[in-house]
């Protein structure tokens, strides 16, 4: 596994993004700056449209900001270009997607092949990459097992072992249990927890559930584009009363600059 | 390489579909093929024949104007010609055939001398030469009808008014590049039938076949001969028997210019039908290329994948195409076809190349319009995709 760089493996400095609708400008992130050191566990709640995905997008390399820098793993990917930005994707990211995003027609073990074939491994050196990466999410014995042929915990368990198959310093999850029942959800948590603990891959996780949230070190809270510090209690009050409990946050935390 | 189980994989993801376009290919690129062969298949005789040293006469104004028999000794006393004889078709009907098969009127007493690459016994040669009404079979055409030494064989004229009472003398055999299914018989016998009718064609003959001493001399010997008859009443021309072979294809017509043009269109419609189906199976997969993207695969191997799967798509069309033309002309005779004068055919290796390379061509065509759009995919707008 890669040994942790001493600087804070995300660092965003006055980022801001907007887009465009014909001629409608709609501002998603607003001089955003923010640092996430390695090994940390972080989430990152917010309303619908608060700007959560276009965070992990920047973070990622798969969307530029209108403005600032964004520095991952010690690079500047303002200095990549895409095709840079792509390999070094390969090489430094792992994504765990809400809806898995398996290829339907390859088996568990094809799946978690997928990123090791752009790399020089040889068949057998992969196939022990993958056999590692199933057994580090308890899946060993449903390698040769179609996405079909799996439960929805399973899937995103190979999805995991897919991102983690070339053993990235970055884990990006975009509500990761947003399509799981709650026992397959805790199971997933479970795992992120533990490749966070005895893996130190440091995680930037994307969730509107509150008892996800809980399982990382620190939770950002998104609201307009804008980064506060969150009250989990309050967000969960809210659930239980059938508000939005993500757009109750607490009046003690009104930064919008959480960095360092 | 290490892609192509993937590949094969998202082929076979769309079977039915997948195999109505190998489908749609393959019957397409079996009627290109098999209209490419014929092309090539006359090439490949007119080459086979520049070996055997000949030389065909006709008329200065081609094969339907006829030239009086006395040529051909005129011919045959030019300085650099071993042999010479005249050659007419025939064109009789056997029995209940429909179309004739190839029957040519000549002179026994030179034929073996000209078309030196067949083989005929002695005593078989001499049997025919002494009966006027004699004639001789190719062995497959034999062995296809039943005919054997001493049989009889009535023709019933179809151009001429005429029919011929023929008694097999001998059977031929020929390389596997000669036509084994030919009837040869006494044009004296042919020419006595027309003078007994005062037909017109009487006492003239359609070509001449020139057998050269030396194949140095061909172009010497063709222009002698044309320079010979240049100011009779029967002026001549003499071409090399490969430029006869390809003139004779080009009297149906500009053959090669009908068969471009028809496989232009046919590979137009093919690159349509393909592009199509691989732009529907593209478009149900905008997010697992937006994730093969998100997860480091490059725009170079995106449009290599979708290319290649084209491709493999296409190829598999075109070995089921290809593959059934090449079987279907070794293993079937191709006088079912119905077409005068074929009775033999076959597709020779460089047509079959070119139509999977053809085949190819559809499957690169096709898909570079899906991959080009998948290889520009924004990862953003293809993971919002819901499909």
């Amino acid at each position: 596994m890669h040994s942790l760089p001493a600087q804070p493996v995300v660092q965003l400095r006055h980022v801001s993004k907007e887009y465009y609708r014909d001629k409608l400008r709609i501002p998603v992130l607003a001089d955003t700056s923010l640092d996430i050191p390695a090994g940390e566990f972080v989430a990152v709640m917010g309303p619908s449209g608060s700007g959560k995905s276009t965070l992990l997008n920047l973070c990622a390399g798969l969307d530029r900001p209108t403005t600032g820098t964004i520095v991952v793993a010690g690079q500047d990917l303002g200095e990549l270009s895409e095709s840079q930005l792509t390999r070094w994707r390969s090489e430094h990211l792992g994504f765990i997607f809400q809806l898995y995003n398996l290829m339907p027609v390859l088996t568990a073990f094809e799946n978690v092949e997928l990123p090791l074939l752009l790399t020089n491994l040889s068949r057998r050196e992969r196939a022990r990459h993958v056999e590692t990466a199933l057994r580090i999410v308890g899946l060993e014995d449903r390698m040769h097992h179609y996405p079909r042929q799996l439960s929805g915990g399973q899937e995103q368990r190979v999805a995991i072992a897919r991102a983690i198959v070339t053993d990235p310093v970055l884990l990006l999850a975009d509500e990761p249990t947003g399509n799981l029942d709650a026992v397959a959800a805790v199971e997933v948590l479970d795992l992120l927890a533990q490749l966070n603990a005895e893996f130190g891959k440091t995680i930037v996780m994307v969730t509107h559930d509150p008892r996800a949230a809980r399982r990382a070190h620190r939770i950002l809270h998104l609201e307009k584009g804008r980064f506060e510090e969150a009250d989990i209690e309050a967000i969960e009050r809210g659930r239980s009363s059938g508000g939005d409990g993500e757009r109750r946050r607490s009046p003690r935390a009104p930064s919008a600059e959480i960095a360092g | 390489m290490k892609f192509l189980p993937y590949l094969l994989k998202n082929v076979a993801r769309h079977k039915l579909r997948n195999l109505f376009t190998m489908l749609s290919i393959g019957v397409s690129l079996f009627l290109v093929t098999l209209l490419y062969a014929y092309l090539d298949f006359q090439e490949e005789l007119g080459k086979q024949s520049a070996d055997y040293r000949r030389l065909v006469v006709t008329h200065v104004e081609g094969l339907t104007a006829l030239m009086p028999l006395a040529v051909v000794d005129r011919i045959r006393a030019l300085p650099g010609v071993k042999a010479a004889m005249p050659l007419s078709w025939f064109g009789g009907l056997y029995q209940d055939d429909k179309l004739p098969f190839a029957q040519f009127a000549t002179d026994p007493m030179q034929c073996m001398d000209v078309w030196t690459e067949y083989r005929l016994p002695p005593e078989q040669l001499l049997a025919w030469q002494q009966d006027r009404t004699g004639c001789v079979v190719g062995n497959v055409i034999a062995e296809k009808r039943g005919w054997k030494l001493g049989d009889r064989i009535v023709l019933k004229g179809t151009i001429y008014d005429c029919n011929l009472e023929l008694t097999v003398r001998g059977i031929y055999t020929g390389p596997d590049s000669g036509d084994p299914e030919m009837l040869w018989f006494h044009y004296s016998y042919f020419d006595e039938l027309l003078k007994a009718r005062r037909a017109r064609a009487a006492g003239r003959i359609g070509t001449v076949f020139v057998k050269v001493a030396d194949e140095a001399n061909l172009a010497d010997v063709a222009r002698r001969i044309d320079e010979r008859f240049a100011s009779s009443d029967t002026p001549l021309r003499a071409m090399t028997e490969q430029a006869f072979v390809q003139s004779f294809t080009e009297m149906v017509g500009n053959v090669q210019a009908f068969i471009q043009n028809t496989a232009l269109a046919v590979v137009f419609a093919l690159v349509c039908v393909a592009a199509n189906a691989m732009a529907m199976s593209l478009r149900e997969r905008v997010r697992e290329v937006a994730v093969l993207k998100a997860i480091g695969f490059q725009r170079r191997t995106i449009l290599g994948l979708v290319l290649g799967e084209a491709m493999l798509i296409a190829l598999a069309g075109g070995i089921i195409g290809v593959g059934s033309v090449k079987l279907l002309t070794t293993f079937v005779d191709p006088s079912v076809a119905g077409i005068p004068g074929l009775t033999r055919f076959y597709v020779p290796w460089n047509s079959a190349f070119t139509g999977l390379l053809l085949a190819v061509g559809v499957g690169l065509a096709s898909g570079v319009i899906p991959a080009v759009r998948a290889a520009n995919l924004s990862v953003v707008d293809g993971l919002r995709r819901v499909v």
